[in-house]
């Protein structure tokens, strides 16, 4: 899901998913990892790629959702907050220190 | 495009060339592709860096050794083949291999052994059947309740009879593509883990074996 989160708003190749992730999220994702998942969620049909060849540098893989990956992205979206706002309940007593 | 000094360049290859060596079972064009981002990647992190060869170290340890990124790789290629195949050997190996990358897997391995393992039991009792039709049965007594060959079938109990057969083969066929449409759905449904990055670990591996931070996200 944070992968699908990342590439919302925009196209971004593998190093600034990562920096989108830890910047926005501070999920410090090893890049051993992402790689097999964009090429897996590629192959799923949640994202398309193409080079893109720079000015000035070398060529990137860009990467953003397909119309099916914004439907799932936003499926999970929706499961993950209904989730965190039950948990946010949850530990609402901890947080705020009322004991019992 | 080339980092600013050769050795740098040469380590990047010496890595890649052992990539491509361990991407078995990967076409050869998706091979490409992979060797070109991981490249793309590991210039990237260099350019962005005051110092090169650090950066280099850095982003090289945190892909792991050639060996462990091409694995993540080629599971997931299998993966997305067996989640498609009949093929109980294929799904069978995709198992073994998805069980070295976390829980869901080794469950998913330990599932297909238990279906798989029942409908050869089933079909070995089936096809023994005709050449050792006193024994093998379906049979409940003192020596115990199953498919077993009791020892005294004079004191056991047959329930199937003439049915043994057709009952036994419905149950190897049932418990053969049950399983293999669980672990379809398994690897369908499956979301991949990701392994939350530590500086003081050393490979991607190493850390979801010792630090066990990884999150579904």
């Amino acid at each position: 899901m944070a992968i699908l989160a990342s590439l919302w708003q925009s196209r971004l190749y593998g190093l600034e998913i990562l920096r989108a992730l830890a910047e926005k999220s501070q999920l410090e994702v090893a890049e051993g990892t992402l790689y097999p998942i964009l090429s897996r969620l590629k192959s799923e049909g949640l994202l398309d790629s193409e080079w893109v060849e720079a000015e000035a540098g070398h060529p990137r893989k860009y990467y953003w959702l397909t119309a099916p990956g914004r439907r799932r992205a936003r499926e999970m979206a929706g499961a993950w907050n209904e989730f965190s706002e039950k948990l946010s309940d949850l530990v609402q007593p901890i947080v705020g220190g009322k004991e019992r | 495009m080339t980092t600013a000094a050769p050795v740098l360049d040469a380590r990047i290859d010496a890595y890649l060339i052992k990539l491509q060596s361990a991407l078995r079972g990967i076409s050869r064009e998706h091979q490409q592709d992979i060797l070109r981002e991981i490249r793309a990647h590991i210039m990237d992190s260099a350019e962005h860096s005051s110092d090169p060869a650090g950066a280099i170290d850095r982003v090289l340890r945190l892909l792991g050794t050639p060996q462990e990124l091409a694995a993540r790789y080629s599971t997931e290629c299998q993966l997305q083949r067996a989640s498609r195949s009949f093929s109980p050997l294929l799904i069978l190996r995709t198992c073994w291999n998805w069980a070295k990358l976390g829980i869901k897997g080794t469950l998913a391995f330990f599932l297909a052994l238990f279906g798989y393992s029942l409908a050869l039991g089933f079909t070995v009792s089936v096809f023994l059947k005709p050449f050792m039709p006193t024994k093998i049965g379906w049979w409940s007594g003192p020596e115990g309740s199953g498919i077993i060959i009791p020892e005294h079938p004079e004191l056991m109990h047959e329930w199937l009879g003439n049915y043994f057969v057709p009952v036994i083969a419905a149950a190897a066929f049932l418990s053969a593509i049950g399983t293999t449409h669980l672990l379809r759905w398994m690897m369908r449904r499956r979301t991949p883990g990701l392994v939350i990055a530590t500086e003081n670990s050393a490979s991607p591996r190493e850390r979801e074996r010792h630090t066990s931070m990884q999150v579904n996200v």
